[in-house]
């Protein structure tokens, strides 16, 4: 109870810093930005406007999420130690371990705002457009936040020991690999060597599926989705994402910081 | 020993044998920058930590604050590991240059603190005012940090350091930045937590600031204490000095007097006082006479913790011949 009002405080700087941050807006800009040309890429087209249209904003949506939750997030945890703004707090009865789950969370909620505001913008050009928007919409961005809620324990892992850049390609390095890690174990299993097979597999497991969040297609084209489309994922990143939170909070808690 | 030694009660803060290494290039080179260190200060007092640039101030004062771990030895404060988190609701901490989330204001970032440290939503706005007029900050009280100067960021770490009102304070450098006024403000305000019956642990090397304000200190050089002990005893105990201004001297009697006694030097002007021990004061009298020079005046000098500190780095450097301070009105 007073664990959870200390990690609040945290979490609340964390967001009051993290909108301070002029990179996030930048990113924001972008995003918005390539919404609203999705409206003019979809006229262009004699078919499937809507699907066009919907396609470029949800992919718009995920990268630009993925974006800010990667380069806003490597830098915080780095840059407390790095201006030594956490002597004081780590002095305070807090334990590193709060201070980590307030910043993580604090990023989250950050991220959360950041993909609300695209959200509002996809749904603005749906309307205008005259393009469906249905529960498979809900369920796609639903499935996009809790990735990005993965990311950001990525990001906050890799921040915990090493420095914003390398942070960051670790970071990307996950993502591009979590996306691609189905395709390369069903390759693997397609091919003749059980030793690639086995590999590719190991790799499926151990690092994050991301394509386990990915309804896009399900939501351009308004196919329906059932419950636990939605909750296995759910229940998937929400557990990979605390092991990465208690990984990142052994190293953080064996720290020097000097 | 002295009666200031029965009258302190517990030992708020125990450091025993504490070493700390610093590992670089892929923690393969190792350099030792603690060793062994063992100090206790006591409920109540101001404990002056003292030592040259790069002795292990900082780094022991970061053990305490669990910001880094020892890698030997044990280090409690008010009986509890330094490990540990939740007795930390009694201590408060300035680190060296201290520097803060410079979007917030001074209000908010001293409530924030205040927050983390458990104090509770009614008594916050009020505690956060007083402590903004103990460090002369409420008139910038609304202005964001960025716009701080490194004085007023000072002030700022000293009102985080008490805003929750903690029984042990551990202040490193803490008139590092401030201007006279403030100096003699800070100070004023450590006697004042004195008074209040907290223990102030501070780091430094002002030595005037030490004589004046510490009942005890502890001079480290190079990673090893040196001196533990009473401030006053080792002011007494220590080799008593006279001061001589002389007048009239030529260039080559001044250093030919200069190392015939270890004297030392400060020149004002035409004239040049000499500093050196008590005991060769009527030699020196006779010298500066012979070589043609005017005594113009004479005084007495307690010996000052300057002395002493230096004398306690020159041994440490010549470690056989450390015996004679550290033999002297040492404590523990
Ligand atoms: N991060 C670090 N890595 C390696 N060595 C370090 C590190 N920090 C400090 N040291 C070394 O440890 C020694 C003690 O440093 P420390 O900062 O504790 O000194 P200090 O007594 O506080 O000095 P000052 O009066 O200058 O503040 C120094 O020799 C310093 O070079
Ligand atoms: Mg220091």
């Amino acid at each position: 109870m007073i664990a959870a009002r200390r990690i609040l405080a945290i979490a609340m700087n964390t967001w009051r810093e993290a909108v301070r941050n002029k990179l996030l807006y930048t990113l924001l800009f972008f995003a918005l930005l390539l919404i609203a040309v999705s409206v003019f890429v979809a006229t262009l087209s004699y078919v499937e406007r809507e699907r066009i249209l919907q396609d470029i904003g949800i992919a718009a949506i995920r990268l630009f999420g993925v974006a800010i939750a990667v380069f806003v997030g490597v830098g915080l945890i780095h840059r407390e130690v790095d201006r030594r703004t956490v002597y004081t707090i780590l002095s305070k009865p807090l334990s590193r371990t709060e201070f980590l789950i307030g910043k993580y969370v604090g990023l989250v909620f950050t991220v959360w705002m950041q993909m609300g505001v695209m959200i509002v913008a996809f749904a603005g050009v749906s309307l205008a457009m005259d393009a469906p928007l249905g529960a498979v919409h809900a369920a796609a961005f639903a499935l996009t936040g809790v990735e990005l809620a993965l990311m950001v324990a990525v990001a906050t892992l890799f921040s915990a020991f090493t420095t914003p850049m390398l942070a960051s390609y670790f970071s990307v390095g996950v993502w591009v690999v979590g996306h691609l890690t189905r395709n390369l174990r069903d390759l693997g299993a397609a091919s003749d060597s059980g030793a690639v097979a086995a590999i590719t597999a190991a790799i499926h497991r151990v690092l994050p599926d991301l394509e386990a969040f990915n309804l896009s297609t399900e939501a351009a084209h308004g196919l329906a989705v059932t419950a636990s489309d939605v909750l296995l994922p759910v229940a998937y990143g929400a557990g990979y994402a605390v092991i990465l939170l208690v990984i990142a909070t052994l190293i953080f808690e064996r720290r020097d910081f000097r | 020993m002295s009666s200031t030694e029965a009258q302190h009660g517990d030992e708020i803060v125990r450091v025993e044998n504490v070493v700390k290494d610093f590992r670089s290039g892929f923690g393969l080179r190792k350099k030792r920058v603690l060793h062994g260190i063992s100090f206790s200060v006591r409920q109540g007092e101001i404990f002056g930590f003292v030592g040259p640039n790069g002795a292990g101030k900082t780094t022991t004062l970061k053990i305490l604050m669990g910001l880094i771990r020892s890698s030997g030895g044990s280090a409690s404060i008010l009986g509890h590991d330094v490990r540990e988190t939740a007795f930390r609701k009694h201590i408060g901490f300035l680190p060296e240059n201290p520097s803060f989330y410079d979007f917030l204001t001074g209000r908010e970032i001293l409530t924030f603190y205040a927050k983390l440290s458990g104090v509770s939503g009614s008594q916050r706005a009020e505690r956060v005012a007083t402590l903004l007029k103990w460090v002369g900050l409420t008139q910038a009280a609304d202005s964001r940090l960025r716009t701080y100067s490194k004085g007023m960021l000072q002030r700022v770490g000293i009102a985080q350091a008490l805003v929750h009102e903690p029984s042990v304070v551990f202040l490193d450098e803490p008139m590092s930045g401030l201007d006279p006024i403030g100096r003699v403000e800070i100070r004023d305000l450590i006697l004042r937590l004195r008074a209040e019956g907290k223990t102030v642990f501070m780091n430094t090397h002002i030595l005037p600031d030490v004589e004046m304000v510490c009942d005890r200190v502890a001079i480290i050089v190079q990673g090893c204490i040196r001196y533990q002990g009473d401030t006053q005893e080792l002011l007494v105990e220590g080799e008593r000095e006279t001061e001589l201004v002389a007048a009239g001297l030529s260039a080559h009697s001044v250093v030919d007097l200069e190392e015939r006694f270890a004297a030392r030097l400060r020149g004002l002007g035409d004239r040049i006082e000499l500093r050196f021990a008590e005991k060769n004061t009527d030699e020196m009298i006779r010298a500066v006479l012979d070589s043609g020079g005017r005594v113009v005046s004479v005084a007495p000098q307690r010996a000052s913790l300057e002395s002493l500190f230096l004398s306690a780095v020159e041994n440490a450097e010549a470690p056989e011949s450390g015996s004679a301070l550290t033999g002297m009105g040492e404590v523990e």
